[in-house]
């Protein structure tokens, strides 16, 4: 292959190669785009689940100390201990998968808190009495009513603060989560532009060498052709001189001096 | 007019800025394939398929007419901030379209302003990408492409017609292909010797050869938000501001000195108008600010007030101080010099102080010619008698930069601008300085301009690059004979 049919070749190649690049390109970003959506909502969904499954453990936690507290039902102990138990393990869990820990620092603190309170009352075997003016009821009253308003003393006035501070602690962790992927959502929004922009610029540059492409063809190939067969007419219908005006390149130089060539021996055969 | 031939040169131009993509393209490579990686492959490869398609179709050249060189460079000026945006676009970011179109535009005319509010933010490759774009600018895209063009004899000439002012060209007296030469030598030695100082001052290789770029081509880009006040070192100001110096000086003149012939920069009237300049409102500056307790120590005041001086008036934009907050007389005299600018034939863009001497010398031959209405008074430039043609040229240029200058601050004004800014910004942009003073000071930013006005002062640094005439050329092509 030469002259023309290689710089026609090499053109169309060209334009091939650069949509594949642009292609590739954007696909390679569109894959970074859903690995990347694929992470934000994953995290999300997995955040979602630990902090309904602590909301879950704090409520259950509550439910047994209630029962031990103020129905005096000691079966309970190991309930809270083991519920207070699963809680630690999901926020180790939230800790160990976090983008940022230290927002995990004060719901640690705030289950400690609640696991101090709860150990202290009971499982602190002390007498009723010693436990009642610790609260601050000195007065003697009957065993049963004497448990249950201890408990429910205790309930209203040092376990439900704590608890509800661990409640929006885990609340807080929930909308905290989706404050600190807010800043990766956006870079996703970027990244979004970034997979589309480099095909939309490639076609408008595909479009600008189609243009210089087709222009080119124009001036190079068909004007120049259109020239020989203008000439080639003249020649055969009023026997006009055989030239053809302005520059002729590779294939068509030599088909102009083809025709030439050919017209000059035809004069040789007639004479 | 042969566009395919046009087309064929401007070509050799895209292959210029494609080169230079590909080398950005290879230092985000180096630095764990950056975020700037693809875009600028991508974009190295789109441009180096636009450029080489003319080359593989049109045949060389053997000569090009005037117009056909003017279009080529005003051509390869515009296309090449065209194709400079591709980079800044894919990347995405702060780069909206109009924004990406402004900051290439300032990148290749080596303006400086930029659009964004956090530099550092930006990947290496994309950063370097941003500085080279303002040392192709700075020695002229179309000078550099003059290199490998491989036709030799009167395209050349015809091409450089329109970059280099006629000023430089006089003065030059040299032929085009030495002209590229000498300019290839002395920017290219300039940017090394600076790069090498840079980095015995303390700055890391990279940021080095940036603000070495940057500063050899009188541009002002750099890769951190506070410029060089970032560094607040005075070796790091001392070497910036000798070689935006140097690079202000005719370039001829600086190899003339090189060589030890006869016309240097010693010699050179102009050079030392200049200097007279510099050193004048560098003292007005610093008594200013000093008086004003701006800086208590005088030596700081005259640190700073030098540093902004040659800053302003070599058109390079890198600051080490807020002069926004410097007194009215500093950031008067600060504009002054921003209007002036510095020597024809160098890197520098606005109306030069070639002209403004003549201009002088116009005056004090009209005040002579009244006192002696029979005296013939020549006008001379370092000895060399100015034609009537140049002089009426100098005057028609002033007066159209001036008008230019109102005219931009007429419609800043329309859309919202306080004067300061208005005004500032028409000088920065059509100087190529790149800050003014107001919302686009010195540690400011042209983000938060009106897309209008993006647009507008981004034409503003093009007709500054070209001359002025170069550009509004460009209106009338189709009436020129």
């Amino acid at each position: 292959m030469k002259g023309l049919g290689r710089r026609v070749t090499i053109g169309f190649l060209s334009i091939v190669a650069l949509l594949f690049a642009s292609g590739v390109i954007s696909l390679f970003e569109l894959s970074n785009l859903s690995n990347d959506t694929e992470i934000i909502l994953s995290a999300s969904r997995r955040n979602m689940e630990l902090a309904k499954d602590m909301l879950k453990s704090a409520h259950e936690h509550s439910q047994a100390v209630l029962h031990v507290a103020i129905f005096d039902e000691y079966a309970q102990k190991d309930v809270c201990r083991r519920v207070m138990s699963d809680l630690d393990g999901k926020i180790a869990t939230a800790r160990s998968e976090a983008v940022d820990a230290t927002r995990l620092d004060s719901l640690q603190l705030s289950a400690s808190n609640l696991r101090e309170i709860t150990e202290q009352f009971i499982f602190t075997e002390q007498p009723a009495e010693v436990q009642l003016q610790t609260i601050g009821v000195a007065e003697p009253i009957e065993d049963g009513e004497l448990v249950a308003l201890r408990g429910k003393l205790w309930y209203d006035e040092h376990y439900k603060p704590a608890y509800e501070v661990l409640v929006d602690q885990v609340q807080n962790f929930m909308t905290h989560t989706h404050s600190s992927l807010a800043p990766r959502a956006e870079q996703l929004n970027k990244n979004a532009y970034r997979s589309v922009a480099p095909v939309f610029i490639s076609l408008v540059v595909m479009i600008a060498i189609v243009l210089m492409f087709y222009y080119f063809i124009r001036i190079y190939c068909v004007r120049p052709v259109e020239r020989i067969n203008s000439s080639l007419s003249n020649y055969l219908s009023y026997r006009l001189p055989f030239s053809v005006k302005g520059d002729l390149l590779d294939e068509l130089k030599e088909l102009a001096e083809g025709i030439e060539r050919l017209i000059g021996l035809s004069k040789l055969n007639r004479q | 007019m042969r566009v395919s031939i046009i087309l064929r040169y401007i070509g050799t131009v895209m292959l210029c800025v494609s080169a230079f993509m590909m080398v950005s393209a290879g230092i985000s490579y180096m630095n764990n394939v950056d975020s700037g990686f693809y875009p600028l492959l991508l974009s190295s490869l789109l441009t180096l398929t636009l450029g080489a398609f003319p080359l593989l179709f049109v045949p060389r050249a053997k000569s090009i007419s005037n117009k056909e060189g003017f279009t080529i460079v005003v051509g390869s000026w515009v296309l090449a901030s065209v194709v400079g945006m591709f980079p800044y676009l894919i990347w995405g970011g702060e780069f909206s379209l109009i924004n990406a179109w402004f900051e290439s535009v300032s990148g290749y005319t080596a303006t400086g302003a930029t659009i964004l509010n956090d530099i550092q933010y930006l990947p290496q490759g994309l950063l370097f990408y941003r500085t080279s774009s303002n040392w192709l600018g700075g020695v002229g895209v179309v000078m550099f492409a003059l290199v490998i063009l491989p036709s030799l004899g009167t395209s050349r000439m015809s091409l450089s017609n329109v970059e280099l002012s006629s000023l430089a060209k006089d003065n030059y007296r040299y032929r085009t292909q030495i002209i590229v030469r000498i300019l290839l030598i002395v920017y290219v030695g300039l940017t090394i010797a600076t790069t090498l100082a840079l980095k015995l001052a303390g700055l890391r290789w990279f940021d080095a050869l940036n603000h070495a770029m940057s500063a050899c081509a009188t541009a002002g880009f750099s890769t951190k938000n506070a410029s060089i006040a970032f560094y607040d070192n005075v070796a790091v100001e001392l070497i910036l501001a000798g070689a935006m110096l140097i690079s202000s000086l005719h370039f001829g003149l600086i190899y003339a000195t090189f060589i030890r012939k006869g016309n240097n920069v010693f010699r050179s009237e102009v050079v030392r108008t200049y200097l007279s300049i510099i050193a004048i409102a560098t003292l007005l500056v610093a008594t200013s600010i000093f008086g004003a307790n701006i800086y208590t120590d005088i030596w700081e005041a005259l640190r700073h007030s030098f540093f902004q001086v040659v800053s302003l008036i070599t058109t390079t934009g890198f600051a080490t101080a807020d002069t926004n907050l410097w007194t009215p007389f500093a950031i008067v005299v600060l504009i002054f010099v921003s209007v002036v600018c510095a020597c024809a034939g160098s890197t520098s863009g606005g109306m030069k102080v070639d002209r403004l001497l003549i201009f002088c010398k116009i005056l004090m031959a009209k005040i002579r010619r009244q006192q002696h209405p029979n005296a013939i008074i020549r006008i001379r430039v370092d000895g060399v008698v100015q034609d009537a043609e140049m002089l009426n040229g100098v005057v028609v240029f002033i007066v159209t930069y001036i008008g230019l200058i109102f005219f931009a601050t007429f419609t800043n004004t329309l859309f919202g601008q306080d004067l300061m800014t208005a005004f500032s910004s028409a000088v920065a942009c059509i100087g190529n300085v790149g800050p003014g003073f107001g919302e686009v000071g010195s540690m400011g930013n042209f983000a938060d301009i009106p897309v209008i006005l993006k647009l507008q002062n981004s034409i503003l640094m093009l007709m500054g690059r070209l001359e002025i005439f170069g550009f509004i050329q460009l209106i009338f092509l189709k009436w020129w004979r």
